[in-house]
């Protein structure tokens, strides 16, 4: 089956164990204000413009016959430097992964592999699975919110070797506030990640002024119970892609 | 590590002891009227250089030596030398460089062993020398410098005893040798033959691992005291290229106390010299390959890594014994060169692979029905060119340096026990993308026509906007693990190093290819205009074995796995991927293990070279704006580093442009 994707990053260095492949799954439910990558947002086709290299020659507003440019009204083959991408492609799971497994035998001597993240992964469950099933002997990692139904969760988690489980807000009101959503399914499917017996860690990004307080850490920390809890230390750079997408970075 | 003495240093007041003599420039002038002998005047030139510098000692400074008076004379008058270049072909300034010495037994031995078997240039040359030695010494007496004396009672004349008389004998050879007019000169195995003497001051207790990197600081310090007076393209291509771990005889990993110590030094010291290169194999610890990537976060470009079991097996099927072999050490910037005994020409010439597809894409194009056929009309042409290059360095002579003769452990100017020719191969990728897009467009899918290709390449594309797309950013390329690329790229090199089998140079020595590019990048970039690859007139070449400047890549991965695939031992002159990361890359704790990971990845996969970058480009772009304020920022160019502030903006703009991989 296909599935959506935005990116795929060789020799990630900070997406789980060793020297990793990361396949970046396009749409997500939340609207975390501190998104570092908002093309992963919204689960279709946008065009990203790189300014930095325009020279504004206007080249790609000139009318083109190429269908694949049609919905957005500019062409994407002319411009001189390169600076027009379409970001999202779908790609077949069985393709996607003959793609990651021609891979397989760096992943495997830098003691890698490969992670699944996104945009949120578990909007594309049947995917991810069937991704996951077909990546076999390879490191398999995933990086979630947690924001599904627990039976998705689990279907889903269960394939991994290893979980990147994020807890951004403990209080909910503030998480509906940041985030868009309710925590309540993440606490839930934390809960059973705990005692799934699986190899995971809990991540979260130290938002300056938002998640970074004593309390939201101390509520986090007794949610871990001795678990692993990394956290994230925030990227100034992260509103760099919005002006590419034609989006405002809020924080 | 003494920071009053890098201070001194790096702030150049050590310049004020500086001088030059106007009454040694007509020497050329003074010695063609009495018709003295080519080997005559170098050591009465050598013997007039050592006489007239001054002893000097630097705040803090344990290992001596200062070039004080500063120009070296030539020693042929313009008329002479034109008489020389008609009945020869001249290597550069006509130095035999890129040698590595044979400091091991000098420094064992002392030079008044050496002497004994030099002949009566090399003598008055070891003459020469101890008498400036001896003057170091009384200096130093009468300074209260004691501890010096004793090191200078010793050395030059006796054998080293000890680590720190090793050192100043070190710098006493080197120095020497580059007042001598040579240069490129290479420090070689340093923590081979200088590991002995670590572990005997450490046994005694004169040492420990503390005192001994000082020691080591203040010797590495000595590397950057006249570096600006070595010619060069650029500042800091000086050939002080150092060589660490590797395999030893047996083939055992020789890594030692005193590798780590180097990789130390460089890393605390954060100066361009010595250049660190790292020899690695599949038997390498990765342990090893953690310390060089704590150098290499240092962001001097530093180490860069060669595979042993690559190098060692293509140097044995290119004739070199096995032991000979298994001590490879780089010339000044990524040649492999043997020492002691080689006296191989490294870098005498280049092949310009994309002049190779220009040419044929003009002359054969039309006239080819399929695909292979155009491979065959490169291929011919690759071996037309190879040809061509081998006439151009017939009948090669070099000025004769009598105290390197000494240095090496066999005589070099008639003939050493390696005589070889080396040549560089430039914009490999380049030529291969250009070969892709030749086989995908025009043989294979029929998508663009052949007059169209060569019309776009002759106007520049000007008119060409979706066709430059193409070719540019859409087309197959070298390092995104594309077998259409990939393949060329190894046609072209098997190629190269397939016409040059069998052929003798004039030293009687066999010719070796290779994956490097040193400035060629740029120049032979100049000599064409467009190409198919969609690289427009007047960008230049990606640095050395690299993708092509502008190519969209999927990563390092993909990279490092075409970047594998050529049979190196047909190209084993040597010449390094590059990469350039971005500073960010290493941040966090578990960076140095994954990125030794990455190299290990790399030696695992059958690469033959790599050297990585660490990049800032922000601060490179506030640097060109504020060179002031940024006068130690280091950048790694092609087989060496430099303050970027220094370099000429072509070479700045360069590495601002190469691709960066960030995570």
């Amino acid at each position: 089956m296909k599935g959506f994707v935005f990116d795929i990053k060789e020799l990630s260095v900070h997406d789980g164990p060793g020297c990793r492949i990361t396949v970046f799954l396009k749409g997500c439910p939340l609207r975390c204000k501190w998104c570092h990558n908002p093309e992963g947002l919204k689960p279709k086709p946008q065009l990203m413009v790189q300014k930095n290299g325009c020279v504004d020659c206007k080249m790609c507003y000139k009318p083109c016959n190429h269908p694949e440019c049609k919905p957005f009204g500019r062409c994407l083959h002319t411009c001189p430097n390169g600076c027009l991408k379409i970001s999202g492609k779908e790609w077949e799971a069985d393709e996607l992964a003959t793609h990651l497994l021609k891979n397989a035998e760096f992943l495997s001597l830098t003691g890698g592999g490969v992670t699944i993240s996104g945009g949120e992964p578990l909007m594309q469950p049947d995917f991810v699975i069937e991704l996951a099933d077909k990546l076999k002997g390879v490191h398999k990692a995933i990086q979630t919110s947690g924001f599904a139904t627990q039976e998705i969760y689990k279907k889903v988690v269960s394939k991994f070797d290893y979980v990147m489980q994020d807890i951004k807000l403990v209080d909910n009101e503030l998480h509906k506030k940041y985030t868009g959503v309710s925590n309540e399914v993440i606490l839930r499917n934390i809960e059973w990640l705990k005692q799934s017996g699986k190899d995971f860690i809990l991540r979260m990004p130290l938002i300056p002024g938002v998640t970074d307080t004593e309390e939201n850490k101390a509520a986090a920390l007794k949610i871990a119970d001795g678990a692993k809890l990394e956290f994230l230390d925030y990227n100034p750079l992260a509103g760099a892609k919005y002006e590419m997408l034609g989006m405002k970075y809020e924080l | 590590m003494s920071k009053i003495l890098r201070e001194f240093i790096t702030s150049k007041k050590h310049h004020t002891y500086r001088k030059t003599v106007d009454e040694i420039n007509n020497m050329a002038e003074e010695f063609a009227s009495l018709g003295l002998s080519p080997k005559e005047r170098m050591t009465r030139r050598l013997e007039k250089m050592l006489s007239l510098q001054e002893p000097q000692f630097l705040p803090d400074e344990k290992i001596c030596f200062l070039r004080t008076a500063i120009n070296i004379p030539d020693i042929f008058t313009k008329a002479e030398w034109d008489e020389i270049n008609k009945k020869h072909h001249i290597h550069e300034l006509g130095y035999m460089s890129n040698l590595s010495p044979d400091y091991e037994s000098v420094i064992a031995e002392g030079l008044l062993k050496r002497k004994e078997t030099a002949d009566e240039y090399g003598k008055r040359a070891i003459d020469a020398i101890i008498n400036l030695a001896d003057r170091y010494c009384s200096e130093a007496e009468k300074q209260g410098k004691t501890e010096l004396v004793n090191v200078l009672k010793r050395v030059p004349r006796y054998g080293a005893t000890s680590l720190y008389e090793a050192l100043q004998f070190f710098r006493i050879i080197h120095f020497s040798l580059w007042l001598e007019g040579n240069y490129h000169i290479t420090v070689g195995r340093f923590d081979q033959y200088m590991y002995p003497y670590l572990k005997s001051d450490i046994e005694k207790g004169i040492l420990n691992e503390a005192s001994a990197l000082e020691l080591l600081e203040d010797f590495f310090l000595s590397f950057n005291k006249d570096s600006d007076l070595y010619p060069g393209v650029q500042q800091g291509d000086n050939g002080q290229s150092m060589v660490l771990g590797g395999m030893d005889k047996d083939g055992n990993d020789a890594f030692n106390l005193l590798s780590d110590l180097c990789l130390k030094a460089s890393a605390n010291l954060l100066l361009i010299d010595p250049k660190i290169n790292l020899r690695v194999s599949k038997n390498t610890p990765l342990e090893v390959f953690e310390k060089g990537s704590i150098l290499t976060k240092a962001g001097l470009g530093f180490p860069q890594y060669s595979n042993d079991d690559v190098v060692i097996n293509a140097l044995v099927k290119l004739g070199y014994s096995l032991d000979d072999a298994r001590d490879y050490v780089v010339a000044a910037c990524w040649e492999f060169i043997v020492p002691k005994v080689g006296a191989d020409v490294a870098n005498i010439g280049a092949l310009n692979f994309p002049k190779v597809i220009d040419t044929c894409l003009h002359r054969d194009l039309e006239n080819c029905n399929t695909f292979d056929e155009f491979k065959s009309a490169v291929k011919a042409e690759i071996k037309a060119q190879a040809d061509e290059l081998c006439k151009l360095v017939d009948n090669l002579w070099f000025i004769p340096s009598p105290f390197m003769n000494v240095m090496m452990a066999c005589e070099i100017y008639d003939g050493g026990k390696y005589n070889n020719f080396g040549f560089h191969g430039t914009g490999v990728a380049t030529a291969a993308d250009s070969l892709a897009v030749i086989e995908k467009y025009i043989f294979g899918e029929g998508r663009i026509t052949k007059a169209e290709l060569i019309n776009a390449v002759d106007t520049d594309f000007e008119n060409n906007a979706e066709l430059l797309h193409l070719l540019r950013f859409e087309a197959p390329k070298m390092g995104n693990d594309d077998d259409l690329s990939d393949n060329n790229a190894v046609m072209l090199l098997d190629t190269f190093g397939d016409s040059l089998v069998g052929k003798t140079n004039c030293r009687g020595g066999i010719y070796r290819a290779g994956t490097g590019s040193a400035m060629y990048y740029l120049w032979h970039a100049d000599e064409i205009g467009a190409s198919p690859d969609g690289r427009r007139k007047g960008e230049p070449f990606g640095t050395n074995f690299s993708a092509s400047l502008f190519a969209k890549l999927n990563g390092p991965i993909s990279i490092i796995k075409s970047f594998t695939k050529p049979n190196f031992e047909k190209v084993i002159n040597g010449g390094p991927l590059t990469l350039e990361f971005a500073s960010s890359m290493f941040e966090g704790e578990e960076s140095i293990q994954k990125l030794a990971a990455f190299v290990k990845a790399f030696v695992d996969m059958g690469g033959h070279q790599m050297q990585l970058n660490a990049v800032n480009t922000e601060k490179l772009k506030e640097a060109q704006a504020h060179p002031e304020l940024h006068q130690q920022l280091v950048v790694r160019i092609w087989g060496w580093s430099a303050y970027f502030v220094e370099l000429d903006p072509e070479y700045q703009d360069h590495v601002l442009r190469r691709q960066q991989y960030s995570v």
